[in-house]
């Protein structure tokens, strides 16, 4: 590994290695850009992760302290833990699914396709399908999507055998095991799956694509990158032009660090993101970088979501294999008949009992909580996931009252579910509910919405400047050397889960930058 | 709840057997599961006491707590029926003394490894080779599905041969259900009122739809 000195100010400085971050970082040190990587987390290996949810859970998740508000369950249930997200090299990479659908064309342009919905901050893209398609493409090949290029479909596990026969049966066909960034076979140097049933856990067998297992080992051979695991960013620091010009960050010993850089991209996920930049509010910047719009950390979005799951009379064992290997489409139109604007997915999910204990109702107990339990072994599951709507005061903010072991203020997160989230939810649960009737289900629950893995939008992507944070390349508009990288650009939220975009978007952005540094512009 | 503070001594008391019976009931009462036997809710038990013993506050709530549930059940909390004393709990469910033990008992009860075997639930498989000889897609009381996605036209060919009473194979993987509902076109019926059960108590939805807009 190559290392910067803290004074070069050469280098692209990242923050966050998640798939954002992770994917401009491998983009530009694979053509010869120097990378310095800083990571809040530390490194783990494959052979450190466990086949134990709980285990798993504290080794990586982001447990930094975080408050909320707001009418959604969460600030209840969870009212520390708004999101589950990674802390460690890869980010949520490590934790994510691995289901790639794309976005719809229409899910780019909603403003127009919806038309005004009240107390929504609904905006088209300035990007669409297809100028995003080649990056799409090259992100599935770079994922080793199923169902994609070539890439052969995973085989049906038991829990999507159920999803399967139940959405044929109710008039469904939009279904398959993929696309899903795990190999069935092996490809790019890495195995295909055994079906461990522990991918959420970081997939000790590496069949998961992720920014841990194949962007870091092969940025590091480029001789280009400078990985900084243990490294908190607390500022980006601007010179007397107002570009950025470095970043402050707390070592593994402790101790505050400057590095200089020639561009910083930002990709520290959707709730750490927009704290950054109001963390880096200055006399010339009073509320925040990047924020003259005042658009910074509003518009947070966290797809409606909701689980059911399902007992039958015969096992399903729904926790052996792929947990999301099943992908239903039929609901991502935009159809105003079902009471809701836009749609959702249908995919199959899995817990294990000490999750499922945790999550299927929290702060329920007492023989309608245990009969829940009592049913695991025959059990399906599935997961709604749907665009919900943007909205103004859905927003991270500094909380003014509490600090972290740094002395940081903590971010705080407030969030009230719209109206149309709520029809859509209500709607996918009933969905849910048919379809496993179908097949002979003799009850269902419905769980609420887990901490939420889909963090979107408090950075937003707008044509002009005054509507939102970042340009159609991730550019700050106010910053000509700050780019945002991760899902924090999301202008809306489509309901395809945001991996895949994610990917598409930075790898869009990366060639982007190597253009201008090339052309000698930043 | 506030502070026993007529009551210092308790902070250093041992907790007595009678009170780790009374504790061990309440896990059984909250969580019951005709299969399990007592060993894992004992050692939930134990691992309640041990957190608990970790904050003063968490320590005093326990103790007093497990203290006044004889007295709340008449007597003795553990010779109350089952009825009798899921009722008191009921009662007392808003106290920091209950939400204390529900939590840890979810947290401890269902990460069990004894209750995962109850369960039926194998967990880690890394180190035998995953699932993947080891019933990963064994169920078979559900035909076996499509797994690439759906093709149109592959299937309306394959319809179509079907119709001609010919034995055309649908390029699109291998045959769902054998039942034929509605054409691709079709959107999806809504559901109909279900005669099967739903443990929907703890949706905030059936009050919230009220405030949607459907434009139907």
């Amino acid at each position: 590994m190559t290392t910067v000195d803290h004074g070069d100010d050469s280098p692209v400085v990242v923050i966050g290695s998640g798939a954002g971050g992770g994917t401009v970082a491998y983009e530009l040190t694979k053509q010869g850009v120097p990378v310095v990587l800083l990571e809040a987390g530390p490194r783990l290996s494959p052979e450190d992760y466990v086949n134990d949810e709980w285990k798993a859970f504290n080794q990586m998740a982001w447990l930094d302290p975080r408050t909320t508000s707001g009418s959604f369950r969460l600030a209840r249930d969870f009212p520390n833990l708004p999101a589950w997200t990674v802390k460690a090299v890869g980010g949520t990479t490590t934790h994510y699914s691995g289901a790639t659908p794309r976005f719809k064309d229409y899910e780019f342009k909603t403003r127009s396709t919806y038309g005004p919905v009240d107390g929504t901050s609904l905006l088209d893209w300035p990007i669409t399908l297809e100028e995003l398609e080649p990056y799409y493409d090259r992100a599935e090949i770079k994922l080793g999507s199923t169902h994609r290029h070539g890439r052969p479909p995973l085989p049906a596990n038991n829990n999507y055998k159920v999803l399967a026969n139940g959405a044929e049966r109710i008039g469904y066909r939009q279904y398959a095991t993929g696309p899903y960034a795990t190999n069935a076979e092996p490809y790019d140097g890495r195995p295909g799956s055994i079906q461990d049933g522990f991918n959420f856990q970081g997939d000790k067998n590496t069949s998961k694509w992720s920014i841990n297992v194949r962007e870091i080992p092969k940025a590091l051979a480029t001789g280009n990158l400078d990985l900084r695991p243990n490294s908190h960013a607390v500022q980006i620091t601007t010179d007397a032009s107002g570009r950025a010009d470095g970043v402050l960050y707390i070592d593994p010993e402790g101790n505050l660090q400057r590095q200089r850089a020639r561009v910083v991209s930002l990709a520290a996920g959707t709730i750490e993101t927009p704290r950054l930049l109001l963390m880096s509010a200055s006399p010339r910047f009073p509320d925040g970088l990047a924020n003259s719009s005042g658009h910074v950390g509003r518009h947070y979005m966290r797809h409606t979501t909701g689980s059911v799951y399902a007992r039958f009379d015969q096992p399903v064992h729904m926790y052996r294999g792929e947990a999301m290997a099943g992908i239903i489409g039929d609901e991502v139109r935009h159809d105003p008949d079902r009471g809701f604007a836009s749609g959702y997915y249908l995919e199959t999910i899995a817990l294990g009992p000490a999750f499922l204990a945790a999550f299927a109702d929290p702060g329920a107990w007492g023989p309608e909580f245990t009969k829940v339990l009592d049913s695991y072994e025959n059990t399906a599951g599935l997961w709604i996931v749907g665009e919900d709507m943007p909205q103004e005061t859905n927003r991270v903010t500094l909380d003014p009252t509490a600090t972290d072991k740094h002395g940081l203020p903590v971010p705080h997160v407030h969030f009230d579910d719209h109206p149309n989230d709520v029809a859509m939810r209500e709607h996918g649960y009933r969905q849910a509910e048919m379809l496993y009737d179908a097949v002979g289900a003799t009850g269902a629950h419905r769980t609420p919405p887990y901490p939420s893995t889909h963090n979107l939008g408090t950075a937003r992507m707008s044509a002009r400047p005054e509507d939102g944070v970042v340009d159609s390349y991730g550019r700050a508009h106010d910053v000509p050397n700050l780019f945002v990288s991760d899902s924090s650009v999301f202008t809306t939220g489509a309901a395809a889960n945001p991996l895949l975009t994610i990917v598409a978007l930075a790898t869009r952005q990366a060639d982007f930058v190597l253009d201008e540094l090339r052309k000698g512009n930043l | 709840m506030t502070p026993p503070e007529s009551n210092p001594q308790s902070v250093t008391t041992t907790l007595t057997d009678d009170a780790r019976r009374v504790l061990v009931r309440v896990i059984q009462v909250a969580f019951p599961h005709p299969r399990f036997p007592d060993a894992p809710y004992e050692r939930t038990a134990q691992r309640i006491i041990d957190a608990a013993r970790e904050s003063t506050w968490s320590w005093l709530q326990l103790t007093q707590g497990l203290r006044s549930l004889d007295d709340l059940a008449s007597g003795s909390f553990v010779d109350a029926d089952d009825e009798q004393a899921f009722a008191l709990l009921r009662g007392i469910e808003q106290t920091d003394f209950f939400n204390l033990i529900r939590r840890l008992s979810v947290l401890n009860l269902y990460d069990d490894h004894e209750v995962w075997d109850l369960l039926g639930y194998e967990g880690p498989s890394f180190e035998k080779g995953g699932y993947l000889h080891r019933g990963f897609n064994d169920l078979d009381w559900l035909p076996e599905p499509r797994i690439t996605e759906y093709d149109a036209e592959a299937e309306a060919a394959a319809k179509a041969g079907a119709d001609a009473g010919t034995d055309t194979a649908g390029s699109a993987g291998q045959p769902g259900s054998t039942e034929q509902l509605g054409s691709p076109e079709q959107p999806p019926p809504e559901r109909s009122p279900a005669a099967t059960s739903r443990d929907a108590g703890n949706q905030p939805s059936a009050a919230e739809t009220t405030m949607t807009e459907v434009t139907r």
